[in-house]
């Protein structure tokens, strides 16, 4: 490839694995920008990192500036030359700034009079110097998120830093990144090639550090883990359990890949499957293997080492695993000797917060939401199974299983819960309480599940949005959003018929006097609220914003009642009469603005096109009626569409303002009339409707 | 030459301890109270404090209450064991140096995989972090290494880097022993459980059934409050040994559930206030002294060890 080639290895101790590629990524992208605001963007960049370097790969860069012209103003021309037209000191100062001679400075016409000027050819920066002075800012100034000092206090940055390798073309860019200066040598493994090295350039760089085994590309190094956790699952007649977040994490760990493959004692398979799998990736970094469904006594971990050689590597993961693992019998045994039941005043011990109360509390008022919205849905044959999940739901928080693996909270309990042998509903419920946890996972599948997570959910944010701890920019510490987002997606989801609105001024009350705000308050911020997740999520199910909008304007806190709103403006939107009752029920907001009420009094609708319209909508009137007790709002708002031929003749030939008081408050009647009419499923007003595509049909008498 | 593999828990010991000597540490002993680790020893948690150069090892006797098993548990222990060292400032290739002690216990890097995995270090008591990382092993946690950031609530600087060894995880893992009592303590003769095994009984019973949280908290309000008088007395180390106190007397009430959410809460903070009150006070009765070590070298002692070597 034409042009310059640039590496850049920032080489330091261990760097957080979560934080490395992210860290990258800054840097490529700021290094890129900052060349590319200098014209001296390369034409190939590629990035690289272990957890003890940082590395850019750039080729094809232009290797200088492009020279430019820089033109100097010096004194005004009356100060320049003498009355003997003699150039004075202050010519010739200038002059000799400039290089050249007086005869040689031109004349430039400014705003404030006739001055002298040079112009001088700027000879563009090789690129190598353009590097020296940009990467040291570049590198120091990443935006980790916590930076740490160093023996007298260098820094600061994320861990020490070691060496910087920076060459362009295989010279040295001289530079200085804290305390160390810029150089061609670095090092290998710290353990298996830790003696120093010198580098010519890039494919020098990938050579040598190929030669150690050291692999600085991460996809590269992921996909040789992946290939190898493949082969080894393959070997053993079985595949494995996939976790794409460890394969990163565990790439983010090594610079050498290697995998080492342990076993444990197969009696540890009486374990629960979800704890064995937590217990060997988070304490172990290990993936486990399955086949069938079955798990095997297996774990596949890896190394930062291409081999094994003398099984020593094997054989200490499978004692740390085997001490993990017995920790882990011994908490499901411990817990065992107590029953949820038993267990539960343990909770009037464990603070949800401190200005809410106990868990002891907070599983009271889930109770009493659960059973409300069981009542409000009909479901009486769940009341019992919903009280007993409910009281028992946060028992788990007291096991010591949980205690040690905080990622299972629910699951353990739901699972101690099938232990003793409550019925399917109760112990899911239990389970699944944290379900959706993100979008990927589906809601509690069962009804008994639905409501306690929701009680759950709306008493944690209603708690919250009473104490005024309401999420704002990024800051959401208690996972609000994500609860809201829970509690929309299960009402969705699971089309649940349930008048939040109404469950949200019960929560309220179940707080006594516990909170700082009223009622109305709550209320109020937590629709909101609400309405921003439901936004988020019809959006992402392909709603346009202002089809969304239009259904929420009409304002239901029944959120399949919503969807099936928004659905239906969505199906009609794009049909020309809908558009066109859209474009009226525009144009009647404009006139109605401020009117106050009016009554309509038949006998005063004097022109053909007004007394059309009145008898048009009467004659709607049943059906939109009908269809809006059935939710059946397509058919609603095909109804309303009916209406666009009389309301397009009327806006022809009915002048609204007219001078006669009477008969103009009575055409305000009608429309204001036709605009409950027509703004019960969805607020039309809210659609936007590209006009240049609508034609609209005739012209208009009336001054809106 | 190939150094023989540690088999026992006192080798351990002396091999680190000459290992850190050689390289110019002040080898001191364990603090003569209870404390929860070694960073509470005042050569770790004082010296860190102010300008002055400091390095230091020493074995810490180290109380976990909550951790009491009755001896019955193969891993986990009322007390354990460890070996702390603090360099400060950290010298810049602290990591090389420590990779070398492991050498010198006779772990053939080799055939092993060591891997530094973040853990950032936090003691809220102590009003103290640092960043760092668990040293791993074959997948095992050997040595907390932490480079100090702030401890009772001062900035720190210079740094200090402070390496902490798990001995009885690390003698253990070397024998892949699957019981801490059945380590020895001394090579092929005394195991770990010969010596320590009724310590664990008594103590977990203790701690779990007998300790009389009356009689603590009475200590608890008495330490807390003689601290404040050897405050007031400029007396920082007399304080901060009360402090100490109060803390390990937390951790056996807190061990013997006899503390509630908001008890715990309301004395977490008295202790820390003890201690950062002694932080404070430490760094100006050490500049009342002129800040005496800084006389002494500049250089850490890793530095002098290779001037040492070169004159071999």
């Amino acid at each position: 490839m034409a042009g310059s080639e640039f590496l850049l290895e920032v080489r330091s101790e261990e760097i957080p694995a979560r934080l490395l590629q992210p860290a990258i990524q800054e840097l490529a992208t700021r290094l890129f920008a900052e060349l590319m605001e200098l014209n001296l963007a390369p034409a190939n960049m590629e990035t690289g990192f272990t957890p003890r370097r940082l590395i850019l790969m750039l080729k094809g860069l232009p290797s200088r500036e492009a020279d430019r012209e820089e033109e100097f103003v010096g004194p005004p021309v009356r100060a320049a030359f003498d009355t003997q037209g003699l150039p004075t000191r202050a010519a010739e100062g200038f002059a000799r700034k400039c290089g050249v001679e007086v005869e040689a400075l031109q004349r430039v016409e400014t705003d404030k009079g006739e001055y002298l000027a040079a112009s001088r050819k700027v000879v563009g920066r090789a690129v190598s110097e353009v590097l020296a002075q940009m990467v040291p800012p570049l590198v120091e100034g990443l935006g980790w998120a916590r930076t740490m000092r160093w023996g007298v206090g260098e820094g600061p940055w994320v861990r020490p830093i070691h060496g910087v390798v920076a060459l362009c073309d295989g010279e040295v860019v001289p530079c200085r990144v804290f305390d160390v200066e810029s150089g061609r040598e670095t090092y290998g493994h710290p353990v298996l090639s830790p003696r120093p090295f010198a580098i010519r350039g890039v494919s020098d760089y990938r050579r040598k550090m190929a030669r150690r085994q050291i692999v600085v590309r991460f996809e590269e190094r992921r996909q040789r883990i992946q290939d190898q956790l493949e082969a080894a699952a393959q070997s053993l007649g079985s595949e494995l359990v996939e976790d794409q977040d460890l394969l990163d994490r565990l790439t983010a760990m090594c610079e050498i890949p290697g995998t080492v493959v342990g076993r444990f004692e197969p009696a540890f398979l009486s374990l629960p499957r979800e704890v064995l799998i937590t217990s060997l990736r988070d304490h172990q970094s290990a993936f486990t293997l399955e086949s069938g469904g079955m798990l095997l006594p297996s774990f596949i971990t890896v190394m930062d080492r291409p081999d094994d050689p003398k099984g020593r590597v094997r054989a200490g993961n499978e004692w740390v695993v085997a001490a993990r693992l017995e920790d882990a019998r011994f908490f499901f045994n411990e817990d065992g000797k107590t029953s949820l039941e038993q267990r539960r005043e343990k909770l009037e011990h464990l603070t949800f917060h401190a200005k809410l109360g106990t868990y002891a509390a907070k599983t009271e008022r889930i109770a009493e939401l659960t059973k409300e919205i069981c009542d409000s849905q009909g479901w009486s044959e769940l009341v019992e199974d919903a009280s007993t999940a409910s009281n028992l739901l946060k028992v788990d928080l007291t096991s010591e299983m949980v205690k040690e693996f905080t990622s299972l909270q629910g699951i353990v309990g739901g699972l101690y819960a099938e232990r003793e042998q409550y019925p399917a509903e109760v112990w899911q419920a239990i389970y699944d309480q944290y379900l959706p946890a993100s979008t990927e996972d589906a809601i509690p599948r069962g009804r008994v599940g639905q409501a306690t997570a929701l009680a759950d959910r709306i008493d944690t944010l209603v708690g919250m949005f009473g104490l005024g701890l309401i999420p704002s920019g990024s800051r959401d510490p208690f996972g609000l959003r994500r609860a809201g987002q829970g509690v929309v997606r299960i009402v969705l989801e699971s089309e649940m018929p349930l008048d939040l609105d109404l469950i949200v001024a019960k929560s309220v009350l179940l707080f006594g006097d516990l909170l700082d705000r009223s009622g109305q308050e709550i209320l109020s911020d937590l629709r909101l609220f609400l309405q921003d997740r439901v936004r988020h999520l019809l959006g992402l199910r392909g709603y346009a914003y202002d089809t969304i909008e239009s259904a929420l304007a009409a304002g239901s806190s029944n959120l399949p009642d919503l969807l099936a709103r928004v659905d239906a403006v969505h199906k009609v939107r794009e049909e020309s009469d809908f558009l066109s009752v859209v474009l009226a029920a525009k144009r009647i907001a404009n006139i109605l603005r401020e009117a106050p009420d009016e009554d309509l009094e038949k006998v005063r609708l004097k022109e053909p096109a007004e007394r059309d319209l009145h008898e048009a909508a009467n004659a709607l009137r049943n059906d939109i009626d009908r269809a809006e007790k059935q939710a059946d709002y397509e058919q609603c708002l095909r109804a309303i569409a009916k209406l666009s031929e009389p309301l397009d003749r009327f806006f022809v030939e009915v002048l609204v303002m007219d001078e006669n008081r009477e008969l103009r408050n009575n055409r305000i009647a009608l429309l204001q009339a036709i605009q409950r009419m027509i703004s019960r499923t969805a607020r039309l007003t809210e659609v936007v409707v590209d006009k240049s595509e609508h034609r609209d049909r005739g012209e208009s008498k009336s001054s809106d | 030459m190939e150094i023989k593999n540690v088999q026992s828990f006192q080798e351990l010991i002396l091999r680190l301890q000459a290992f850190w000597a050689e390289r110019g540490c002040v080898v001191q002993q364990p603090y003569d109270l209870e404390v929860g680790a070694g960073t509470m020893h005042p050569d770790t948690f004082l010296r860190v404090l102010g300008p002055e150069p400091w390095n230091v090892a020493y074995v810490q006797p180290s109380r976990r209450p909550a951790d009491a098993r009755y001896g019955e548990n193969p891993f986990r222990l009322a007390k354990h064991f460890q070996l702390q060292v603090v360099l400060k400032p950290s010298p810049k290739d602290v990591q090389a140096v420590y990779i070398d002690s492991l050498r010198a216990l006779g772990v053939d890097l080799a055939i092993h995989d060591l891997r530094f995995e973040e853990d950032n270090w936090e003691a809220p008591t102590l009003g103290a972090w640092g960043v760092g990382w668990q040293v791993m092993l074959d997948g095992m946690e050997i040595t907390q290494f932490t480079y100090f950031q702030q401890a009772g609530g001062i900035e720190l600087e210079p740094i200090s880097a402070e390496i902490t060894y798990g001995l009885e995880r690390i003698t253990m893992f070397l024998g892949l022993s699957r019981s801490v009592y059945d380590v020895d303590w001394v090579p092929g003769g005394v195991d770990y459980g010969l010596v320590r095994h009724q310590d664990e009984v008594e103590f977990s019973k203790y701690y779990f059934e007998v300790a009389d949280v009356g009689f603590l908290k009475a200590q608890f309000d008495g330490y807390e409050t003689e601290a404040k008088r050897c405050l007031e007395a400029d007396l920082v180390l007399p304080a901060y040994e009360c402090a100490l106190k109060c803390s390990h007397l937390f951790n056996v009430m807190d061990a013997r559930g006899a503390v509630s959410v908001t008890e715990r809460v309301a004395l977490i903070k008295r202790v820390r206030n003890l201690a950062v009150a002694c932080a404070g006070e430490y760094v100006v009765s050490r500049e009342k002294l002129g800040f005496p070590l800084l006389a002494t070298t500049g250089e850490s002692p890793l530095e002098k060890k290779e001037v040492n070597n070169g004159r071999e």
